[in-house]
Parts: C-alpha cells; structure tokens; sequence
C-alpha cells in the first residue's frame, strides 16, 4: 500500500519535472518566437491592422490595474452564467433522462433555443434586463446550457445493459441506479463538454458585452470603445488577457477532470 | 419436451424447489415472432449445481433471465423456493453474474464486491434478522475480503477494474454475486470471454468457494466440459423452439479436480451429454451438415 502510494508520488513529480525539460518546452518556445517574428514583420508593413507587439506589452505593463479590474467583470459574468447554465443544464439532463414526458415536452423547445444564434438573442436580452450583469449572465448561461445538457443526457444513458441487470436482480431503486450508476458513468460525458464550455463562457460574456452599448466594463466594452477610436493596442492587449483567461480555464478543468476521472481510460496516459 | 416425470414434480408446489412450470417466451421484435422458449418445465432442488447448455439460440440465456426476473414469461410461471421471482429479487435472494463481469470501473474491486450492500438496504436488514434467528449464514461469503482472497484476488482488493485482467474481472463478479448470500447463484456463460487456461483456474475457483456455501446454482453454458465438471445435473436444451430436451444426472464424486478431466468417467458423462446435444442439432440443421 505505502509502496504503491511512494510510487505514484514519484510518478507524479516526474511528469511535474517532466515540464522542465527542454523536449517538453523548446518546441511551444520556437513556435511561439516564430509567431512573433511573423507577427512583428506584418505589424511594421501594417501599422494600421496590428500594433506592434511593444506597443501591446506597454499598455498591458503601465495600466495593469485597469486591465485586471475590466478582466475581472467579465470574468464574474462568464463564470457565474457558466455555474448557472451548466447546473441548469445537468439538472435538466437527469429530469429528461428520469421521465419520458419531461423529455417530450422540454427538448424540443430547448433544441430550437439552441439552433437559435445567441448573438441574435443577447440584443433584447438587453433590452429586457438592462445594461447590468444580469444580460450577460443569461446570454453566458444559455451559451453553456445546450452542450452539458447534450453531453449529460448522453452519459447518464451510457450505463451497460448486463450492469443494469446486476442491479435489477436485487431490486435496486431508481434513485440507487441514478446515484450509483448513472451520475458516476455520466461524469466522462460532462468533464467533456465541461472542456468545451468552459472558454466558451468567456465568449458568452463577450457576445454579451458587445450588445450592451452602455455598459462601463468589462473586456468587451473595453474592445468595442478601443476599436471605435482606433487604438489598436489597447484591443490586442484586451484580447491578450481574454485568451489568457481562457487558457487558465481550460487547464483548470483539466486538472479537475484528471482528479476526478482517475478511473477512466481517458485519463490512463501512453504507457 | 419435457418427461412426465418431470411434469409431475413441477405440479407441486414446494419451498425447496427452483420450480419453471410450462414456461414459454415469444419474442416479437423481429419480422417474424421467435418462440425462445415453448413450454418449458425445470425443477431444481435446493443446494444442487445444474448446467443448462445447448446450442446457441436454444432460449438458455431467457430461461436464466425469467429465473432472474429480469423478463417475465409469456405463459407459464417461475417460483423460486416458493416465492415468484419479483419476490425472490426484492428480498435481494437471487446472485446474477453475466456474460461480461459488469463490474464499476469507477470502484476498487473490495468495494464492486460491497456496492449491492447499499443498494436496497431494507430487504438486506431483513435478511440479515432471519438469518441469525435461523441458521447462521455461510462464513466464507460474509466476508468479502475473506471471499475475494478464496477466488486469488487478495492482493487486488484497491484495484480498480480497469488494471484488472479479464479473469480477475470475472472473478469479482462472481465474489460479488456471492457476497450477497444469494438462495440461487444465476450464472450466464460467465467464462466464456476467458481463456482455455484462465477458465480452468476460475471453474476450480469457482467450485472450491461453492462447497462452502452450497447455494443452489443455475449455470448457462455452451462447453459441455465446463457443464460436467462443475455440474450434479445437466440440462441440455434444443433450438426452435426452445425446449428442454434431456436433463442428465453426473455422478461424479465430489470434490472435483482438474485431474478429473482426463478420467473415463467424466468422459462417458461428457459423451451422454454430447449424443443428447446431437440430437438436439439434428432436430435444427439439415441432414448433410450433422
């Protein structure tokens, strides 16, 4: 037992140390060098379509405060639509799995909520909640709803006929079967398209800001006022810290994923 | 078809019995509706290992699963020592170990042993009164450490099925059916996925833990070495419809081992069981193919 413990603690520093070898860092830092030469060329021909990568960096450094404060509000929008769109989502999910007629009402209304383009809804969703928090939440959470819900309904499906029937033979209640089988063989499917919504939310939030003529912050207030006016540096350094933002979700959800999700093939790494 | 003889002890109705009276199965999903099973009749008694083999499409699987409650008949009807097969499930008496081990990857294997511990508690406290005003329960199968040690997985209690091998796999499942204590123990061609090797070490495994408990066993096959060796009773059934066409008794000695295997008698029992199952074939197959 403490043997086997030992050694997965050494695994697990070796694949941490494993990130300081040049073979595992040398190609993203080519990569991204090259990216910037690429990036510096154009920019010098162009000056009116890319700033330069200086001019970028200097507005992110001398006004770092205003940066973090607008990141932050959309942040908050992003992650509380994320929280109630994906709760929604799940709670949905296991109704619509549990009873026929909750399925046959519910999902066909909410299909054609998702074939309908949310850019198309967040103007009067504006209109109708103001120019608040509240339009940007509701555009993030619908964004987010349609695939946990998808990918949900799919999991709690996904349980294997013979181990359904191992639980039959001993009567086992509905709620066992949700709580035991379904839910746990479900998280592969919601861990999946929780690596999806994830940075999605920051588009939802986005998407939100943009319709929102009047609103005071966030990033995408922060793009569309800087686009208006030209400065071109200000909206690459807002795009900067967005696709930061969106990095550091995704390898959050990652890592959550890779704790929960121990047990499932996904998570077993080459060997 | 089944003997009158047989006929006359499934008209009574008794408590010490696994009894299918004139059981019968149409299945109509297809274009045309398949008869699984016509008019079965089959009575085990208590504490006995009974085989039901045949060839595939012979309705053994529906048979195991109307003893199961997993289907109900569409004539006829099942009791399991005098209760029906609802009852029997409810008061969670019955093991079920499939075809594939169905075990939860996401448990080690101690706890896919304990999981139906906590599935349908009431009917488990019920049990487990009766059992100490009555007779004291098997050691063995109450223990599922015990249990799972006995079956050659002690040191793979913390693993998680997914870095288990497709014996140790089926092993679990069957040290969970077992750990429930079941009245019957209902097994569908559980080994049929191993290995010739693997499937000889679990079949002893199978036995030695068996001894133990004595639970009553109703054993889905298509090896008819497999049926022999583990059997006291084998029932072979033939196809379209499904029907039971013979039940043999094996007389060989018990405890069995693997030395057994090359014996003359186990040979003669495997070559009983063989001619019923050709004939079985015959009923099926064109004349030139047998």
């Amino acid at each position: 037992m403490v043997s086997a413990r030992l050694a997965a603690a050494a695994r697990r520093a070796a694949a941490a140390t494993g990130f300081l070898h040049p073979r595992w860092w040398l190609p993203t830092l080519v990569a991204l060098a090259a990216a910037a030469v690429v990036w510096t060329l154009v920019a010098r021909s162009n000056p009116y379509v890319l700033p330069a990568l200086g001019a970028v960096g200097e507005q992110l450094t001398t006004q770092p405060g205003f940066y973090v404060e607008n990141a932050a509000a959309t942040l908050r929008e992003a992650l509380l639509g994320l929280l109630a769109g994906s709760v929604a989502a799940f709670a949905l999910a296991v109704g619509i799995s549990e009873s026929t007629v909750l399925r046959r009402a519910l999902l066909p209304l909410v299909v054609v909520l998702n074939v309908t383009p949310v850019v198309a809804i967040a103007p009067a969703l504006v209109v109708a909640f103001g120019f608040g928090i509240l339009p940007k939440v509701v555009v993030t959470a619908l964004i987010t709803f349609f695939p946990v819900l998808m990918n949900t309904t799919t999991g709690l499906r996904s349980v294997a006929r013979p181990v359904l029937q191992v639980f039959r033979t001993v009567h086992a209640s509905r709620l066992d079967v949700l709580w035991r089988l379904r839910i746990p063989s479900a998280l592969p499917y919601v861990f999946a398209s929780l690596r999806v919504v994830f940075p999605l939310s920051i588009v939802g939030a986005i998407v939100a800001e943009f319709s929102a003529a009047g609103a005071t912050q966030g990033l995408g207030t922060v793009i569309s006022v800087a686009s208006s006016s030209s400065q071109l540096d200000r909206v690459f350094a807002a795009i900067a810290c967005l696709a930061v933002m969106g990095s550091v979700l995704l390898l959050l959800v990652t890592a959550v994923e890779r704790r929960v999700l121990s047990w499932h093939e996904s998570q077993s790494g080459p060997s | 078809m089944a003997s009158t003889a047989e006929r006359e002890v499934a008209a009574v109705p008794d408590a010490s019995h696994i009894l299918v009276r004139s059981a019968g199965k149409t299945y109509r999903d297809g274009e045309q509706p398949t008869v699984a099973l016509a008019d079965v009749d089959l009575s085990v008694p208590r504490g006995r290992f009974v085989s039901v083999i045949g060839p595939s499409g012979c309705g053994k699987s529906t048979l195991l699963r109307l003893v199961a409650g997993l289907e109900e008949p569409d004539t006829g009807d099942v009791s399991i020592f005098g209760a029906t097969a609802q009852q029997a499930s409810a008061a969670k008496s019955i093991g079920f170990v499939p075809q594939v081990p169905a075990l939860l990857p996401w448990l080690s294997v101690l706890d896919n042993v304990r999981v139906l511990d906590k599935v349908n508690r009431r009917a488990g406290r019920r049990r487990r009164e009766a059992a100490g005003a009555a007779t004291e329960r098997c050691e063995l199968a109450g223990d599922p450490v015990q249990l799972l040690t006995r079956l050659g997985l002690g040191d793979a209690l913390a693993q998680r099925p997914g870095q288990l091998s497709g014996g140790m796999k089926q092993r679990t499942a069957i040290a969970r059916a077992f750990a429930l204590q079941p009245d019957v123990l209902l097994m569908d061609e559980p080994f049929s996925a191993l290995d010739e090797f693997t499937r000889e070490a679990v079949q002893l495994q199978l036995l030695d833990v068996w001894h133990e408990t004595r639970t009553t066993v109703l054993f889905v096959t298509h090896s008819v070495t497999e049926a022999v060796l583990l059997s006291d009773t084998v029932v072979v059934m033939a196809a379209r419809p499904g029907r039971i066409a013979a039940v043999l008794d094996i007389g060989l000695e018990r405890p069995r081992r693997h030395g057994h295997l090359d014996s003359d008698a186990m040979h003669a029992c495997e070559h009983a069981v063989r001619a019923h199952l050709e004939q079985a074939w015959t009923d099926v197959l064109p004349r030139d193919l047998v």
